[in-house]
Order: structure tokens, then C-alpha cells, then sequence
């Protein structure tokens, strides 16, 4: 079974037209590339959620009770 | 013979002879014709005289037009155009056409507004100003790419509505001249001084939408985005639906920077992964 490729949309604000088309091999490479970034973007902030959370737990805090502290 | 003190007319001497009475008669009753006449030059109902510069004798002025007033031309009296007469209808304004001529200009339509045309007054349309609606257009697939973007504006203003990702928790991200390269910084927040690079490859729009509540707005304002000697800047403000509890919402409001000088002709809109389910986006040119 052939697997679609995703659907770009493009609009030409001076004339309306509306074209619907298959990406292309570099938009769908480049689409790939995004989804990686995103990961590790993600990934980065949930290891920085990770470290805070190790860090209050060491000294015996919850989120809350430093955002009080914090005011 | 003798004459009159006043008007010179001819009168009998004391001497004179009797024979000659009737034509002494005739004479003075010409002169005073003649005089009266000159003093009374008027022929027409509403016309005035004025003293000429002819020693008794005056000039006749016709009655001037309804509304007109009395003035001075050349040192004699004169019937003229007045404000009266020369605002004919409803809504005139009166202004000089040249020195000391009054004109009228007629009224203008509703929502003209009072300018200057060669040197007149005149009525004329507002110049455009505000927004012009460029495109509304509904998102959906991998992107949306706005292009060929009209260079007539002063800036660019973008509403994004009911943004929609098919992969939960992912962004709407933007991209300018559909540029994927490590361009572009954001800064969230106001008084952020810290050195940014340029390591971002497009600018969040808005922040980790849930995939099934979409009740999220979002506003772009895009500045001097046609100048062609330095960087382009716009400012995002965007809540969402927060993915974990839909019912509450995450704000957002940060400015993009992308390093490049070309005037920006195209907006190309499109999620961290996945496509967009659903949204709209509208976009104007602002005056």
C-alpha cells in the first residue's frame, strides 16, 4: 500500500488562486528535519523540567511551595 | 439774463418785457425738467441712484438679484453676489475663488471629509487608510503558504483562529519566503537584553495546542516588512487550549526576528510535526 505524501497549500494573495499539491522530496526532507528539531527541542525542555524537579526534590519542595517563596 | 443759484436756470431779468414771459416760462420749465430728470435717473421699480461724478446728475443702478448685497466697485455703489446669494443649497460651504470672490462648494457625500485640491477646498474620499483584507484562508495538510504578498503596505497584520494540529501538543510555527534555514531568534516576554543567535529555522506562533479543542486566537503584526536594508521583526500574541486540561488556556507573547533583508513576500504556516487539522487565517495589509 502506498503511503499519501502530505498536501501543501498554496495561495497567491494578488490573483486567489489556490493550489493543492503533493509536498516535494526536499519539503518532505525538510518536514522531517522539523519534527527531529521539535523532538529535541522537547526533549531539552523536559530534561530542564527533569533537573528542576530532581533539584526541588533534594532540597524538599514542591513547585508550588517555591512559587509561593518566589512570590 | 438772470439764472438760478443752485441749478443755473434761466429766469426773466427785472427788466425784461412782459411779450417775452412765456418763453422765460418754457425756458425755466425745461431746465427744471431737465434738472430734475438728471437728479432722478431711476426708470425701474427697486432701482437707487448715486451721485455722479457730473455735477447734479445721478446715476441709476438697477435693483440687483435676490440675496445680492450693496458694495463698492471702483469708488460708486454696486450690486454683488453675497454669502446669501451665492449658497444656494443645503449643505454649501463658502470659500474664495480668487481675492474678494466668494464661491460655493456643494456639499460632498457622506464620509468625505474637507481637503485641498489645487489650491481649493474640496470634498473627497478618505484617503485608505486601516486594513485591507488580503486572503482568508483555511488551514489544512502539511503547510499553508500565503505568497506573492502585494509590497503596497506599511506592515502586515495576521489572525489566526481556531488553529487546530493533528499531533497533540505541537505549535503553529511561521516562516517567511519560505526560508527553512537557521534564521530566526524569538524573544518572550518585554526587556529581554541577552544576545540571541539566529538557531531557529521558523517562529512559534502558538504555544503546545491541544489536538482536539481548538478555541485559540493568534495575532501577527509584522512590521516594515517590504524595507530591503535590514532585518524583518514581528510580534506574536496567542493563547491555546492547554493540551492537559483543554478548559484552561496558555498565553503567549514573544517577537521573532529573522536575519535576512529582502522584503518579505511570502508567510508559509505549518506545525512542529503532523498537519493542520483545521483554522483559518486571515491576512491583512495595514496603511
Amino acid at each position: 500500500m502506498t503511503k499519501s505524501k502530505p498536501q501543501v497549500k498554496i495561495v497567491n494573495c494578488e490573483t486567489g488562486e489556490e493550489i493543492v499539491r503533493d509536498a516535494t522530496v526536499d519539503e518532505i526532507a525538510q518536514m522531517e528535519i522539523d519534527k527531529a528539531n521539535a523532538a529535541a527541542a522537547q526533549a531539552e525542555a523536559d530534561a530542564k523540567e527533569a533537573a528542576k524537579a530532581a533539584i526541588l526534590d533534594r532540597i524538599g519542595l514542591t513547585a508550588d511551595e517555591l512559587k509561593t517563596i518566589l512570590g | 439774463m438772470a439764472t438760478t443759484t443752485n441749478y443755473g436756470w434761466t429766469t426773466p431779468d427785472d427788466t425784461g418785457l412782459v411779450k417775452d414771459g412765456a418763453s422765460a416760462i418754457r425756458t425755466l420749465g425745461t431746465s427744471v425738467d431737465t434738472t430734475t430728470k438728471n437728479l432722478n435717473p431711476s426708470t425701474t421699480l427697486g432701482d437707487i441712484e448715486y451721485r455722479s461724478s457730473t455735477s447734479n446728475t445721478n446715476t441709476r443702478v438697477g435693483i440687483g438679484s435676490s440675496g445680492q448685497a450693496l458694495t463698492v466697485v471702483a469708488g460708486v455703489p454696486s450690486w454683488a453676489a453675497s454669502a446669501t446669494s451665492t449658497l444656494t443649497t443645503t449643505g454649501d460651504t463658502l470659500y474664495a475663488s480668487a481675492a474678494n470672490t466668494l464661491a460655493r462648494r456643494a456639499i460632498g457625500s457622506t464620509g468625505d471629509v474637507l481637503t485641498v485640491s489645487g489650491g481649493l477646498p474640496t470634498w473627497a474620499t478618505p484617503a485608505s487608510g486601516g486594513m485591507t483584507l488580503i486572503s482568508t484562508t483555511t488551514l489544512s495538510g502539511a503547510s499553508i503558504t500565503l505568497s506573492s504578498i502585494p509590497a503596497t503596505y506599511n506592515s502586515l497584520y495576521v489572525v489566526v483562529r481556531n488553529f487546530l494540529p493533528a499531533t497533540d501538543t505541537s505549535n503553529l510555527n511561521m516562516r517567511v519566503n519560505g526560508d527553512s534555514a537557521s534564521r530566526y531568534t524569538e524573544f518572550t516576554g518585554f526587556g529581554t537584553v541577552g544576545a540571541q543567535t539566529f538557531t531557529l529555522t521558523q517562529a512559534r506562533i502558538t504555544a503546545a495546542n491541544d489536538n482536539a479543542v481548538s478555541q485559540n486566537l493568534s495575532a501577527i503584526q509584522i512590521f516594515d516588512y517590504t524595507n530591503t536594508t535590514t532585518f524583518k521583526m514581528w510580534q506574536t500574541t496567542s493563547f491555546s487550549n492547554d493540551p492537559t486540561t483543554t478548559t484552561s488556556v496558555r498565553g503567549s507573547m514573544n517577537y521573532a526576528v529573522y536575519n535576512q533583508t529582502p522584503a518579505i513576500s511570502s508567510l508559509t504556516f505549518l506545525c512542529d510535526s503532523g498537519n493542520l487539522t483545521s483554522g483559518t487565517v486571515l491576512l491583512y495589509g495595514v496603511k
